[in-house]
This record gives C-alpha cells, structure tokens and sequence, in this order.
C-alpha cells in the first residue's frame, strides 16, 4: 500500500492536476447534453492522449467519466430528458422537483450524491483492485483464456435485450479482431492483400465510428433547430429544512454498496445501478408513496447508485484486464496506447501509475463538489440554448480529427464513417455494440491463451478443464450462458 | 450469417491452428445469424418496425459525412471542416445562416487553438493556402 504515498505525490503535480479539473469540467458539460456520453467522448479523448503522459491521460479519463455521470443529472432534472442511460432514474423525482420550484436543491442533492458515490467506489477499488491481483498472480494461459471468455459471455449476454445478439454482437468483435498478422504463426489474415490491414483494424478508430456517429447521426434526424430556452433553464434557490441532509446519509451508503457490487460484475452499468439504488430506496422508505412525486432521496439514491459504478467498474480492468463495460475497455485501451498491459503484472511493474489512476478516480469524485455546484450547473445549462443541428458537424468535425491523428491516414477515416453506419443500424436492430468493442480487446488475448495452453499441453484440449480456477470458470460461463435460456423456458411454460 | 460463411470459407486457406480459431468463429456467427433470421421469419406477422425515424435526414447526415471524408485531404481539413459546419445544418433544415456562421467560425477556432497551435497534431494541409503561396 506504500505505493499510494508515492501515487499520491505523482497524481498531486501540475500536469495529472489541470488535467482532473478540465476534463471533470468537460465531463459534466458533455453529461448535461443530450446525445452526447461519456462513451463518446472518452473515445474522442483517447487519439489525443497518445503523446501525453500516462497519468495526465487517465486522469482526464477519470475526469470525463465521473463528470459526465453527474452532468447526465442536469438535464434529468431540469427537463425529464436523461443526459445519459444513467441518470434515467434519477428524472423519477428530479424533473418533479423542479415542477415544484425545486430545480436548484435537486441539482445540490444530486452533485453531493455523485460525489459520496464516486468516492465510495474510488475506495473499494483502491482496496479490492490490488488483492483480486494478487490472486490473479495463480493464473496461467488456460485460465486467461476462461476469463477472456467469461468476460465476453457476460458482457453478451447481459448487454442488451437479446443474449443471441449480445453472442453474435461479440463474435463479430472477436472475428475482427483476427484481423492482421497472426502473431504466433506470422500469417496475415483478412487483409485483402492491403498493407495498412497487416496491424489489423485500429480499436480506437473503430471505437470512435462505433460510439460516437450512431448518435450524431440520431442528433442529425431529430434535427432540432431552436434548443432551449433561457426561462426553461432558470434556478431558484431553496434551502434544505434542519437535518434533511442528515436523512440522506443511510441512502447515500445503501446506495454506494449496490453501485459498487453492479460495477464490479461484467457487463452491468450504471444505469442498472441507478435502478437498483432507486429501488431500494423506495422500498425501505416510509413514505414510498412519495417517490416519483419529487422526494429527494430518489434523487440521491440513483445519482449515488450511478456513480458508485465508476470506479468499481475498473477493478476487473485494473486486476485481471478484463473489461466489464465500454468506459473499462476504453480505460483498458489507454493503458495499452502507452505501452502498459493491465493484468496482475500492471501492480508489480507500474504501482505508481495504477495507483495514481486510482487517486485521479477519488480526486474527481471529490472536484464534482466544487465544480459541480448549482452555480456551474447554471453555466453548463446554458449550453443546451445551442441548437442541436450545430452539434452535429461539430462532433464530426471532432471524430476525424481524432482519428486522423493516430495514424495520419485517410483511410481511417473511411474506416471509422463505415464502423459509425454498420453501429447505427446494428442498434437499430438491438444488436448491442458494447461485446464488439470487448471482442476486439478480448479476442486476441482469448486465442493467444488457449494456443498457448495447448502448447504447454501438446495438444491435449484437457489442459482447458482440469486446472481447478480454470474449470470454475468454464462453469461460471456455461452458467452464463445458460441462464438467459433457461429464463426463457420457464417464462414459455408460466404462459 | 453470409458474413459467418465468407468468414469460415476464407479462414479455410490459412493453415494450422491460425485458421482454425476464425473459422470457428466464422462458423458460430453463422449459427447465431441463422438462429435471429428464423426468429424473425417466425414473427413477421406481428406489426412492421420502422427502422429509421427520418430516412431523408439520415440519408443527408451520410453524404454529408461522406462529402466532408473525400474533400478533408484535397482541401484542406479547415476548408473542408468549414464547409461541413455551414452546408450540413443547412442541408438539415436550418435556415439561420449566421448564427451557424458565428459558431462555426468559433469552434473551429477553436479546434485549431488546440490541435494545431496546442497539441501540433499535423492535419491535412490547406489548398487554399497551398494555391495562394504558389503551389507545393
């Protein structure tokens, strides 16, 4: 734990500083704006952090998605419209609070919440994170294989509403990710006989097609021409009553714990969080009857839910390297572009740089207070006066200079506009996108396992099964897989 | 699932265990495509989905990507990404010429304030500028 101290030291310089308070800056802007996530702009960030030092780059990722998470609040409250999935239970007592000339105590609750759950979560992962890698240190390629599958099954399955697309959805990921040079075997597969597919498809030009141009291009059919008005976005401020605040503290710690346990399980998010902690709330309140009417520890619940998800998510990245959402395998590819390789050696290797990642998580949870306020709600709010036509070359502008500069090639561009289209109609079709992403990451580390494990084995497919970790793991994913099937049986035979 | 075919048909020249995994792969995306294509042969009775909510937007929002892609390296990437901010949201609809001017000129400004001036990143040349200094 000594590693922190030094962390701490590294994380508390000029550089991985300014980087903390203006991307939670622009994360909370990005969150207050409809259309835009934090999905989205993380994948928008990443070209751009390649030359930059690694805690400068991840402290402006941990800025975005702990900004962002609360910034989804704002237009939640002030105009029933979610800024992100997440921040969709907390419209259930938010927008009624500003029926009720609340607005400005809504947005005071739901800043302090983000900020109790953000640091909550910052906390279990700067304690589980450093143990779950140690137990990691056991592992062997039969089990890296397991996990990359398991990862993927969850996520698959999980994701979305149909696990037979969620399968298909990382299969397809896993397929492009077989694109390239076959690093055991020097084979160059799907390339085409074209030069530039030797190093396979680029993960963050994908990423950014993927993530970014399906909802510019959703902002381009609504086409709004006028965005808000000023009287729509005007706070009155109210104070809280004697011990109100006092009363939030019980939600504020129910609601840490649930975020935290859906952060760390692959393939849920925050908005699962939201739900839950909202749920919980409600059913342990003694006025239920007075949630979705405006009570503000629904408000508190679901912002604390969704923002205890943040940091817990980045345990499975940080200890094993494996993601469980897009935002983990965004950070995993960060730690990748500079040179780092997340897994129980990240601990050993770079402890400064884990560590610190893991500080810049606490360190913004804790900005939110102050640069989150109702006075700085106001100034983000006013964005949303800017017609939502403007934002649509704006972000396409933002998306090929973003790729343009990791390669300087045009045909990344093509790549990513292609990836941007096929993501568009493939939600279109429920098809989720989130198991492509993870299959492309997880897909070459999956092969490399089990060719290595029957390397080891001389070919005996046993190896895969015998290790006692190993068989846990083929298990848990069998269970994985088999549980949405046998959910739908019973339902077949209720009806 | 064609996609899963041509993938398991290609995957068959590569040797070894370096073919194998993607025609596996090719193989299970096969499966899993046929399994959603008879599904929903198996419920096309039920009422038709729209799939795009505003075809002639959508479709305007692509070629405008499109147009912006092909001319970012033979005008300029300012030039080209200047066009965009003023034809697309007209193209869209907008009428009020400038207001999307006066944005346009600020974020773009501002996109140079950082990637050019701040961070350095080369972009793809101005033909303007190219033309107006004498060539090369």
């Amino acid at each position: 734990m000594d590693f922190y101290i030094d962390a701490l030291a590294a994380v508390l310089t000029l550089g991985p500083l300014l980087a903390m308070i203006g991307a939670t800056i622009l994360g909370v802007f990005i969150g207050a704006l409809p259309g835009l996530n934090p999905v989205m702009a993380i994948a928008l960030l990443l070209p751009l952090t390649y030359s930059m030092d690694p805690l400068v780059a991840l402290g402006m990722v941990a800025g975005i998605y702990n900004g962002s998470m609360y910034g989804g609040a704002i237009p939640s409250i002030l105009l029933r419209i979610p800024g992100t999935p997440a921040s969709i239970a907390t419209t259930f007592d938010g927008f009624p609070m500003t029926e009720k000339g609340e607005a400005s105590k809504a947005l005071k609750v739901a800043c302090w919440s983000s900020a109790i759950g953000g640091i909550a979560s910052a906390i279990a992962l700067m304690t589980v994170g450093p143990l779950l890698a140690k137990v990691t240190l056991l592992f062997g390629p039969a089990e890296y294989f397991w996990i990359a599958v398991f990862g993927m099954a969850s996520v698959g399955v999980m994701v979305g509403s149909d696990p037979v697309k969620g399968v298909m959805s990382a299969t397809l990921g896993l397929l492009i990710g077989t694109m390239g040079i076959d690093s055991l075997s020097g084979q160059a597969r799907f390339t085409f006989g074209q030069t530039w597919l030797l190093g396979g498809l680029d993960l963050i030009v994908v990423l950014v097609g993927l993530y970014a141009l399906p909802p510019v291009l959703q902002l381009a059919e609504k086409s709004d021409f006028k965005g808000l008005s000023a009287a729509a976005l005007k706070l009155q401020a109210i104070p809280f009553k004697s011990g109100e605040i006092r009363s939030f503290i019980p939600t504020w710690i129910r609601s840490s714990g649930i975020g935290i346990a859906v952060g760390i399980l692959p393939g849920a998010g925050g908005n699962i969080a939201a739900f839950l902690s909202y749920n919980a709330a409600k059913n342990t309140a003694r006025d239920q009857d007075s949630f979705g009417k405006g009570n503000p520890k629904g408000v508190a619940a679901a912002e604390t839910g969704n923002n205890a998800d943040n940091a817990a998510s980045m345990i499975p990245v940080l200890a094993l390297g494996i993601p469980g959402n897009v935002v983990a395998a965004l950070v995993l590819s960060a730690l990748v572009i500079h040179g780092l390789q997340p897994g129980p050696q990240l601990f050993h290797q770079n402890p400064v740089l884990v560590g610190g990642f893991m500080m810049e998580m606490l360190l913004t949870s804790i900005l939110i207070i102050f640069l989150g306020g109702a006075l700085a709600t106001r100034v983000f709010a006013q964005f949303q006066r800017l017609p939502g036509v403007l934002l649509v070359p704006s972000i396409m502008i933002l998306m090929c200079v973003g790729v343009y500069v990791i390669n300087g090639r045009p045909i990344d561009l093509w790549v990513m506009f292609a990836a941007g289209v096929a993501g568009y109609f493939l939600e279109k079709v429920n098809v989720p996108l989130a198991p492509i992403i993870l299959g492309m990451i997880l897909g070459p580390m999956a092969e490399q396992s089990v060719r290595r494990a029957l390397l080891i084995s001389r070919g005996d497919p046993s190896e895969l099964l015998t290790r006692p970790i190993s068989a846990t793991l083929a298990i848990a994913t069998l269970l994985v897989l088999i549980w949405p099937i046998a959910k739908s049986i019973r339902k077949s035979r209720a009806a | 699932m064609a996609l899963g075919i041509a993938t398991a048909w290609g995957a068959s020249f590569y040797q070894g265990a370096g073919g194998t995994y993607p025609m596996v792969l090719g193989l299970l995306l096969t499966l899993l495509g046929t399994t959603v294509a008879l599904r929903a042969l198996r419920a096309q009775d039920s009422i038709e989905r729209v799939l795009v909510d505003a075809p002639k937007k959508l479709w305007t929002g692509i070629a405008a990507g499109v147009l912006y892609i092909a001319l970012v390296v033979p005008l300029g990437f300012y030039t080209a990404s200047l066009l965009l901010m003023l034809a697309m949201p007209y193209a869209l609809g907008f009428r009020r010429f400038t207001y999307a001017l006066i944005v346009s000129v600020i974020f773009i400004a501002i996109v140079y304030a950082v990637f050019s001036f701040l961070l350095e990143k080369p972009l793809p040349r101005e033909a303007v500028v190219i033309l107006l200094s004498g060539g090369g």
